[in-house]
């Protein structure tokens, strides 16, 4: 950071005066319309000045001086200052291009930001089937990485920007949609989308205060331009398929292998020789092949946009309708749009875009657990038939588990949400002055989100069916000050003031049922029913806050910015409400500078430097009271009675979560802006962590929010790309990008020391399976060491832990021959460490051809369900896995890490013995596209075919299905990559048709 | 035109300016000391203190660990495979830290303490029924004083919380003596004594003599392992003698229908047991988890020990008390033909409604009231000798049992031997019979004389550190092992 002022230093007093003479002229737009402010600078000098009302300038110039002529808007003009009067026209640029960008509470030209941030444009991911926003982000840009957690259409993501900093689960990024901060990403149609800014060191951020630390998506939709009106039709088709399912048992391998095991118990044969060989000829059934099938999918798009008089319109509608994998399971939304831009006087304007979206996910949230059809596929045995005699679903397994039908997992358990949302986003804007401006924006986001789930007799012990109901609205108020001047054409200075209000609400109720009178009204009628829980609640929120920003540049060259937010939030108490969140940074444009202008190797060369502070206030109302929870319980066999427990307990001092971040980048781009990189380092530490602490069962469990100490993460980040060959008739686009994020917990503050053995809750008997530890990376995974089987010749060693030869052999770290807690050790990292993402597009005549490939590096996954296949616990009696038959027998085959059947054995479940690497690299996506010849179209502008694989190869060592979904949900980052039977990510076979009129 | 848009701008902003805007106000949420105010909250919270014990596979009694944890038990075994490595750990005198089933029991008594003593240290602020108020602090003591029974019986020395509040300290609790446990349970029931009605005010909650039969049974235990006070003899018989004059104004008597029946709702025979209702409110160790794996959909959780079954007395109690026929694909099958040749326990089959279900509405039974009379018969003859009436309790139950009255003139010890044994078929697989080899020191007899078909001992029933579970890894990382 210091280093950078003192360059700055030697830079200005370079700055030198020579021979001059006088020069005049007019800047216009196209149109030939004057434009006023634009800066005029001598190149190389310190010397410049800015178009007048008129757009007329004026200024004296070295010989031979070249003029440099820029404004928020429009593209850079460079022009010899010869004698006379000089016209220079500068086109508009287009917004989603690379010069004005979007920013937090107003826009920038991108050669004079001094933060890092990304941007991608919807130009960028039109070639590929997209239904939803994260996958817009997924792997397009460094410093962010999205992983589906499920495959289910719709089903949960996990974006992180720059990493977790914050242990309590929240870590998403703050998404802002057209000025609206805290809006819902599920909510908008990526066709929607002009653009999408990535926010990612604090001085980008820091505007955001008190929820920018976890990094910002600021999105824009687009705009009407001016002009006739513009149709557009868009419409896919596809199919999606499961990629691989697990090897298991055929039914007469089963027979043998549960033969086996009763013959060791001492118990009798489960299955005699004559249905041995009746599975032999018939085979058994196969669970995984019972539960999934080809889903298809369609998506229709519509919209027109333009403009006439003093209006400009984007309206937009759309329909998608993806079927899972898994049977009775889809997604559905509807969605529409009204942009509208329209100029009321000369200088006020006002605006108002509307966004109705209503989804509804069926099935999709299958993620984990015994209730679940892809865990049941795995369990249940091969030697047991889908149905019975009378042609129901078999109720219960005889042999394999000890839970519900697969098949009736699927088709007879019933999850559905169904969220209604509106968003409001208008406001007034007024050019007080030509240099000040005055927005007034309100927003207004409404949900209204819906539960219904049901069970028949195949899924539960009783008939059940529920229904919750939820709204939520968010309220917000911008006041935006803006002042922006350029002085003599040397100082632009910008200048932005903003108050904001936001108030937040929800409520809801919800009513559960059981013992259905008409199992077949599931959540239609709950009335017919025994009702056994009835609730509601309503929670609320709010926060005042101020922001300010100075920009200021010197010469186009050295770029300086601060800014200052100060939130006030209801959730904290006292003088904890209010806190202060600043940021400063710089900006050094070298190849402005002679010395690097004349190595003729950069066309822009950039260094920047910034420091900010950010906050967390991600949690929930009223977490600074001790609360208590509704349980229900019996007194006789017929009623329930209401009953209250202590919940979470008091912490008034608690504050904000604040993260420091220091940020040091390079952008840089050669041959007239073809090739280019940026380059980043980082280091983002956060203090006062607020942490939902586990208090133990001994004082009654339950949790305490709590301020419990810091985590740093830092990392480096690479963007490479351009256009490297630019042919008559080909072109290649390319864009690579790869991030490395390190995390480390600094310190923990707790009773009960740094070192914490924690429990996702997920696993069977919520035994700790993580662990936080000051020194170790978030998502450290913690289990027994597995060292593979007591080999015959440790038959000594292996007595003294009760074992023989074939049991498992585990590390035994304080060596007092008892596996127990005491030898837990970290096994694995959950938390990755490197993100890849590479875009390539190839162009010949009227083809088009885009590979996407993204890759996730550096991190171990714990293949539960894996576990359960092969070493029978929880609701598994017995082995499924085809795996089992190179299990250690003795005598037979005495090399393989499998262990025995044996009275002795311990599986210990959580061991390093199913945790394995999840490194992957996976082709996301290959599309080809055909854009018709002009000259075969008649009345329309362009036709474009495409065909697109999605998920089309994986480079993985993965033990599991797959190594990117299969996380036990997206919320937490000290409990993930636990694979406990989620939702496979499907392969898609797209076919779409693009249609402009 | 203008000024128009500009009167706009400042109608909205004003909006904010309220001075309340930052403030929370939450409504709904139960927060702080609101909770116990009145006695609707009271009772709320006494309600959270029974909802403990019914937490499915959370937390609690509603799910066969208690059963798992009382295998040490010569009643008890489970099968010698599938999944069932945690109920075989207790089997085998090899439990650990990691094993969920006695987590359920840690973890529910200890949320039944923090509810009771949210109650005991508030209710003296709580306006309302005097006399309610009461009743309800009395159930209070009562629960806290059964929980820590619970917990010292299992785990020896633990911590003791008397305070609902939390506070950093309390993470610090170092675990308490045996002695000092037993104190606390004393000084609740003998609280909870002086404030219990005399009659349960449902069939779910507890009365006066409820309270007097579990200091009865505590006094008793003390007499034996660890403590060893014989002077806690003659309380034993003395508590357990009032429960016995007083069993009409208590509604307490010896259930005499089919016995069987005893298991379900036999309610005048409940000194105090759990009712369950439904999914949620749920028994979930009766039914699948007490059928084995031949029947369709029996998990095998637990059966009972070869030798204890064929040394069972014959008679209605033994015909009601296990299962010896079963019903493999549509053939009838005895005991020793099914899969792992045990029988099982009748007595925890769900008798009516879905009886392939896992979960039920039978209630979770913690004491009966033959109990007290075998309570009584031991703690007499420990007291004294075994007088009349020690004779007329332990005859009433095997009488009930379709046995012949106990052979007169026993000297004191032969008579509390005598007892013990009629308890081990009397509460066979009611988890009582654990609890009674510790205390009497007969872990290690019980053990010895195992059918060559049971799973084989890892650990040595001789050894007292075998007689007490590990803590369960969570909490042991705050208190040690």
């Amino acid at each position: 950071m210091k280093y950078l002022f003192f360059v700055f230093g030697i830079v200005i007093s370079f700055a030198v005066t020579a021979q001059r003479k006088q020069i005049t002229g007019t800047v216009t737009d196209s149109l030939g319309t004057p434009l006023t402010g634009v800066s005029v600078i001598e190149k190389g000098a310190n010397n410049g000045t800015s178009t007048n009302n008129e757009g007329r300038f004026r200024i004296s110039l070295k010989e031979n001086a070249i003029l440099e002529f820029s404004s928020v808007g429009y593209v850079d003009q460079v022009a010899a200052a010869s004698s006379g009067n000089l016209h220079i026209v500068m086109p508009v640029s287009i917004t989603t291009g690379r010069d004005v960008v979007v920013v937090a509470y107003g826009t920038q030209q991108r050669s004079k930001m001094t933060s890092s941030q990304s941007s991608i444009s919807s130009k960028d991911f039109e070639a590929q089937p997209v239904s939803r926003l994260d996958q817009v982000l997924q792997g397009r840009t460094s410093g962010v990485q999205v992983t589906n957690t499920t495959g289910a259409p719709g089903g949960d993501v996990r974006i992180r920007i720059r990493g977790a900093n914050s242990i309590t689960g929240n870590n998403e990024p703050l998404y802002v949609i057209d000025g609206f901060v805290g809006a819902d990403f599920n909510t908008i149609n990526p066709d929607d989308v002009a653009n999408i800014q990535i926010l990612k060191d604090a001085a980008a951020t820091a505007p955001y205060g008190s929820r920018g630390a976890n990094g910002v998506v600021i999105i824009t939709t687009k705009k009407g331009k001016s002009g006739k009106a513009d149709f557009s039709v868009n419409s896919r088709l596809s199919s999606s398929k499961i990629i691989k399912t697990y090897d298991v048992l055929n039914a007469s391998d089963f027979a043998d292998v549960v033969n086996a095991r009763a013959e060791l118990d001492g118990t009798s044969d489960v299955f005699s020789p004559e249905q041995i060989k009746g599975f032999k000829e018939n085979g058994g059934t196969d669970w995984q092949k019972e539960i999934y099938e080809e889903g298809l999918g369609q998506a229709y798009e519509m919209n027109v946009n333009g403009g006439s008089g003093n209006t400009n319109y984007f309206i937009s509608g759309a329909y998608e309708n993806q079927e899972g994998i898994i049977k009775n399971s889809n997604y559905k939304f509807y969605s529409l749009r009204s942009n509208l831009n329209i100029q009321l006087t000369k200088n006020f304007s006002t605006y108002l875009n509307i966004n109705g979206f209503v989804r509804h996910n069926l099935n999709t949230f299958i993620q984990t657990g015994t209730a679940n059809p892809v865990v049941q596929s795995l369990a249940w045995a091969p030697t047991t038939p889908v149905y019975d005699s009378s042609g129901n679903f078999t109720r219960k397994d005889p042999v394999g588990s000890q839970a519900y039908n697969p098949l009736a997992e699927a088709l007879d358990r019933n999850a559905r949400t169904d969220d209604y949302s509106v968003n409001l986003s208008g406001g007034f804007l007024y050019n007080i002055t030509n240099d000040l401006s005055f927005n007034v924006q309100y927003g207004v986001n409404f949900d209204n989100g819906q539960y219904k789930n049901s069970g028949t007799r195949y899924v539960a012990e009783n008939t059940y069916a529920g229904r919750s109901f939820g709204n939520t609205l968010n309220l917000q108020n911008t006041n935006t000050l803006h002042y922006q001047h350029n002085f003599n054409g040397i100082h632009d200075l910008d200048l932005t003031a903003v108050m904001e209000v936001q108030k937040d609400s929800w409520e809801g109720f919800n009513v559960n049922i059981q013992n259905l009178v008409y199992p077949d009204f599931i959540w239609n009628n709950l009335a017919l029913a025994d009702i056994n829980g009835v609730g509601s609640g309503k929670t609320g929120s709010s926060l005042f806050s101020l922001f300010g920003r100075v920009n200021y540049s010197l010469l186009n060259k050295y770029l300086f910015s601060a800014t200052i937010r100060r939130d006030g939030s209801s959730k904290f108490r006292g003088d904890n409400k209010y806190s202060y969140f600043p940021s400063v940074s710089l900006g050094w444009i070298l190849s402005k500078e002679k010395f690097i202008d004349n190595l003729n190797l950069f066309h822009e060369l950039k260094l920047r430097g910034s420091w900010g502070l950010t906050g967390n206030q991600a949690i929930g109302p009223y977490s600074t009271y001790s609360t208590y929870k509704n349980v229900s319980t019996a007194y006789n066999s017929t009623s329930f009675v209401p009953g209250i427990w202590i919940n979470t307990a008091e912490n008034a001092d608690l504050k904000w979560e604040t993260t420091e971040q220091k940020d040091l980048g390079v952008d840089m781009s050669f041959l007239d802006g073809r090739i280019y990189t940026n380059i980043d380092y980082f280091i983002k530490k956060t203090k006062d962590l607020l942490l939902a602490n586990g208090l133990p069962n001994f004082i009654g469990g339950g949790s305490i929010m709590l301020n419990v100490g810091s985590v740093q993460n830092s990392g480096w980040e690479f963007t490479f790309g351009g256009t490297p060959v630019k042919a008559k008739g080909f072109s290649w686009n390319t864009n690579f990008n790869f991030s490395l994020v390190a995390n480390k917990i600094l310190k923990l503050s707790k009773a009960g020391g740094d070192d914490w053995s924690v429990s996702s809750g997920t696993n069977w008997g919520s035994e700790p399976d993580f662990r936080l530890k000051s020194g170790e990376s978030m998502g450290a995974i913690n289990g027994i060491k597995y060292l593979g089987t007591w080999k015959p010749s440790e038959a000594a060693e292996a007595a003294k832990y009760n074992n023989v030869p074939g049991d498992s052999k585990y590390l035994d770290v304080n060596e007092d021959h008892v596996i127990d807690g005491s030898d837990n050790t970290i096994i694995g990292q959950g938390l990755p460490k490197y993100t890849v993402g590479w875009n390539n597009t190839f162009n010949y005549k009227q083809f088009e051809l885009n590979i996407f490939t993204q890759g996730v590096l550096g991190f171990d996954k714990y293949n539960y369900i894996y576990g359960m296949m092969v070493s029978t616990f929880g609701d598994f009696k017995q082995p499924t896995s085809a795996d089992i038959k190179n299990r250690y027998i003795p005598g037979v085959n005495e090399t393989s890490d499998i262990p025995a059947f044996s009275k002795t054995n311990q599986n210990i479940p959580l061991s390093s013995r199913f945790v394995s690497k999840g490194d992957f690299l996976r082709i996301k996506n290959v599309s080809i596209s055909y854009n018709l010849p002009k000259a075969n179209l008649k009345n329309i502008a362009s036709l474009k075919l495409f065909l697109s694989v999605t998920n089309l190869y994986t480079f993985t060592k993965y033990s599991g299905l797959d190594p990117e979904g299969a996380n036990t949900g997206s919320g937490s980052d000290v409990y993930q990559n636990f694979d406990y039977g989620s939702y496979p990510i499907p392969r898609v076979y797209t076919a779409g048709i693009t249609l402009t009129f | 035109m203008k000024y128009k848009y500009l009167i706009l701008f400042f109608l909205i902003v004003s909006v904010s300016g309220c001075k309340k805007f930052l403030e929370e106000d939450p409504q709904g949420l139960l927060v702080g000391d609101v909770a116990l105010e009145n006695v609707d909250g009271l009772n709320a919270q006494l309600a959270g203190a029974y909802s403990c014990f019914v937490q499915g596979w959370d937390i609690g009694f509603a799910s066969a660990g208690q059963i798992a944890a009382s295998m040490g038990g010569d009643d008890l075994t489970t099968h010698p495979g599938l999944n069932k490595a945690e109920f075989r750990e207790f089997d085998q005198f090899n439990a650990s830290a990691f094993n969920a089933r006695s987590y359920y029991v840690w973890a529910g008594c200890y949320k039944i303490i923090q509810c009771a003593n949210n109650i005991i240290n508030n209710y003296n602020k709580t306006k309302g029924d005097e006399a309610t108020i009461q009743q309800i602090a009395g159930e209070a003591y009562f629960l806290r004083g059964f929980a820590y029974y619970y917990l010292v019986r299992w785990w020896g020395r633990i911590p003791l919380i008397t305070t609902a509040e939390f506070s950093p300290d309390l993470l610090k609790t170092p675990k308490s003596e045996v002695a000092d446990i037993y104190k606390q349970i004393e000084s609740d029931l003998t609280d909870a004594e002086k404030m219990v009605g005399d009659m349960k005010v449902d069939p779910g909650r507890i009365n006066k003599g409820t309270v007097k039969a579990y200091l009865a049974s505590v006094y008793l235990t003390e007499t034996g392992w660890p403590l060893k006070d014989p002077s806690k003899a003659t309380l034993a018989a003395a508590k357990a003698k009032e429960v016995i004059d007083d069993h009409n104004t208590y509604g307490f008597a010896l259930f005499q229908g089919d016995y069987q029946k005893i298991f379900t709702d036999a309610y005048s025979e409940y000194i105090f047991a759990i009712m369950c209702n439904g999914n949620t409110v749920g028994n979930c160790f009766y039914g699948a988890s007490a059928r084995p794996s031949d029947e369709s959909g029996g998990w095998d959780d637990y059966c009972a020990e070869i030798n204890f079954f064929k040394k069972f007395p014959a008679g209605n109690r033994k015909n009601g008390t296990f299962s010896t026929e079963f019903e493999v694909n549509g053939t009838a099958k005895s005991w020793d033909e099914i899969g792992i040749k045990h029988p099982y326990y009748k007595k925890f089959r769900i008798q009516s409604g879905d009886t392939l279900s896992y979960v039920s509405n039978s209630p979770i039974i913690f004491m009966r009231y033959s109990e007290v009379l075998l309570t009584y018969a031991e703690a007499e003859a420990r007291a004294e000798a075994p007088n009349a009436d020690a004779y007329a309790a332990i005859n009433a139950v095997r009488e009930r049992a379709g046995l012949n009255d106990l052979a007169p003139g026993l000297n004191s010890a032969d008579f509390v031997k005598a007892v013990i044994q009629e308890r081990a078929w009397e509460f066979a697989g009611e988890w009582h019979r654990w609890f009674d080899l510790v205390r009497t020191e007969t872990v290690k007899e019980a053990n010895s004389n195992r059918d060559p078909n049971e799973i084989p001992l890892i650990g040595d029933p001789g050894d007292q550190k075998n007689w007490l579970l590990p803590i369960p890894a969570g909490d042991a990382s705050y208190l040690g092992h």
